[in-house]
């Protein structure tokens, strides 16, 4: 059985629910829950750490804990807006869970994560003279302090700077590994997902639609909607390619299709279309090219072309090859 | 003064006003200091009927303020937090006694607890509410606690759900997280509707004297000798009264803001 066993799992309140989520995570695995606002990913997040009522069942190793209430679990939660108590200095904030709960060798625990996180001259400060960084390692100092066998992360880097965003995600894999913690962490960023995450699952609408390594999932989406909100462009029904298929669709990176200067230049596939628009945007033109009705995005690097092939309806012939075409 | 416009009359019309209602709402209470004169208002300090209505009227709006923390902070964080059938009512209940004419109230009060099944029932435990401090205590409560149940509700309403939720995940059962979090972070408003409870309580006066004249509270004191004896007497107890409530007010106004 796996370290966190999430079976049949559904939750339901007035206009939302979370249909029969199934999910089996590995000890000391990062895993990414990567949704759209609204697709439900807070919501299970607080179902596994029992904040609402759910039906289903939840597995730590062999126990059942679906059945516990939260303070009994021992899942630590991250919100996004971080939650810290504002009746409580930092330092009464990080050893909120030690009034409760036995927390081994607590001196040396707190004193190590007070130095990783550098929160040594924060301890004394109170909650509302923070900043969202600061803010931020508190109250992972907080959750980690209570040694929880999962760590729950809602969006934690959204309400981040983003000149910070890099370096604040290479410090929660570190975390992640130097407290040898099991990781949920939810966003709807598929990049952050691709750098933290050993497994994703794409929720949507409050279903699981897809799980598997991040480049599986992030390269390899299984349906079209999975496509789209992973940011794939030029997705066409593969009968344009004229081949038979086991997918019944493809999408092409709008960086890989080729402007056509001379026929022997390209390329696996090419096509003849209208200029529909051309937009200059700092570093690259973006044009749209209608084939037969289907509306192709490319973006082309403005160092190749000094003016964009502005002039609307005119013909223009497209390319790119079989390696850079994603089947769906 | 910084203002909002530099419009001149708008200003001006806005100042104007706003004197006329200051003016308005202290120069009773300067007057009825001022008016008195200092031999007086010792004198009435150093009466021993007057200290110990003061001091009964206090207590008792003191009792009445810690029953309705420990009965109406439930009331208050189960309103703010939950929705539940019948929750609109509710509330109407609880304003129901900011409405009605206190003297109605009374009546209200001693035809529920004077001598009806449910008066018996306390005298059974000893409680009696007719010319006793319950039957004060309870014309004090009815009619004030909605003060401080409907400033606890709007504080527990500030609270962010998502700090409860944390802090049951870091081991604190519901009750821990209520006395850790919900009540410490609704503080500002529970001590503001207490202390306007409070105050409500030592000013209560038409519900009271239907069910106690004897002992006296202040306000029926100030009655009485205003009945008895005229203005003259009646004007330096208004006037102690109105020290030691402010003394009281500013006292608890100061410690609270010690601590935030």
């Amino acid at each position: 059985m796996s370290y966190l066993s999430i079976k049949h799992l559904s939750s339901s309140v007035v206009d939302f629910s979370l249909k029969d989520i199934n999910l089996e995570i590995d000890k000391a695995e990062y895993f990414v829950l990567l949704g759209q606002s609204g697709s439900g990913k807070t919501r299970l997040l607080e179902a596994i750490a029992g904040l609402y009522k759910s039906r289903g069942s939840i597995f730590y190793k062999e126990d059942e804990i679906s059945k516990m209430n939260p303070e009994h679990r021992d899942i630590g939660f991250v919100y996004q807006d971080f939650a810290l108590f504002p009746n409580m200095n930092v330092e009464a904030n990080i050893i909120f869970a030690g009034r409760y709960r036995e927390i081994e060798n607590k001196e040396e625990h707190f004193r190590d994560i007070v130095d990783f996180l550098d929160l040594q001259n924060l301890l004394e400060r109170s909650i509302s003279d923070l900043s969202g960084g600061e803010k931020q390692r508190i109250a992972i100092a907080r959750a980690i302090y209570a040694k929880p066998k999962i760590l729950l992360l809602d969006e934690p880097l959204s309400a981040i700077d983003p000149t910070f965003r890099n370096s604040i995600m290479k410090k929660l894999k570190e975390i992640h590994r130097r407290y040898d913690l099991t990781t949920i962490h939810v966003t709807h960023n598929f990049r952050e997902a691709s750098y933290l995450a050993d497994k994703i699952a794409i929720i949507m609408d409050g279903s699981i639609e897809q799980i598997g390594s991040p480049d599986e999932v992030l390269n390899h989406p299984k349906t079209i909607e999975i496509a789209k909100f992973l940011g794939f462009k030029n997705i066409f029904s593969t009968g344009l390619l004229d081949q038979e298929s086991k997918a019944d669709y493809f999408s092409v990176d709008p960086n890989l299709i080729r402007i056509v200067k001379e026929q022997s230049d390209c390329c696996d596939y090419s096509f003849e279309g209208e200029i529909e628009e051309c937009m200059g945007i700092t570093d690259h033109f973006k044009l749209f090219v209608n084939v037969d009705g289907y509306q192709f995005f490319i973006k082309i690097p403005k160092r190749d072309y000094e003016n964009c092939l502005s002039q609307s309806k005119q013909s223009v012939t497209i390319g790119f090859n079989e390696q850079d075409v994603a089947y769906l | 003064m910084k203002l909002a416009y530099k419009n001149d009359t708008f200003n001006i019309t806005l100042i104007v006003l706003a004197i006329i209602i200051v003016f308005f709402l202290s120069v009773p209470i300067l007057k009825m200091f001022v008016g008195v004169g200092s031999d007086k208002l010792i004198d009435a300090i150093k009466d021993g009927e007057v200290i110990s209505s003061i001091l009964l009227t206090m207590k008792v709006s003191l009792w009445a303020m810690v029953f309705v923390i420990i009965t109406g902070l439930p009331l208050a964080y189960l309103i703010a937090r939950y929705d539940f059938f019948g929750k609109s009512f509710l509330e109407a209940v609880i304003d129901i006694p900011i409405m009605i004419p206190h003297t109605a109230a009374g009546i209200a009060l001693l035809s529920t607890f004077g001598d009806t099944g449910l008066g018996d029932f306390f005298k059974f435990f000893g409680i009696e509410f007719i010319g006793t401090e319950y039957g004060i205590m309870i014309a004090m409560m009815f009619l004030s606690a909605p003060f401080l149940i409907n400033a606890a509700k709007d504080g527990f309403r500030k609270v962010d759900p998502k700090l409860e939720k944390v802090a049951r995940t870091l081991g604190a059962n519901p009750f821990r997280v209520f006395f850790a979090i919900s009540i410490p972070n609704a503080r500002k408003d529970i001590i503001n509707g207490a202390l306007m409870m409070w105050s409500r309580g030592l000013g209560e006066f038409g519900a009271v004297i239907i069910l106690v004249y004897h002992p006296m509270t202040t306000p029926v004191l100030i009655f009485d000798r205003f009945s008895s004896y005229g203005l003259s007497y009646s004007a330096p107890v208004a006037a102690v009264i109105i020290g030691f409530s402010a003394l009281v007010f500013l006292i608890i106004r100061f410690i609270a803001n010690r601590f935030d």
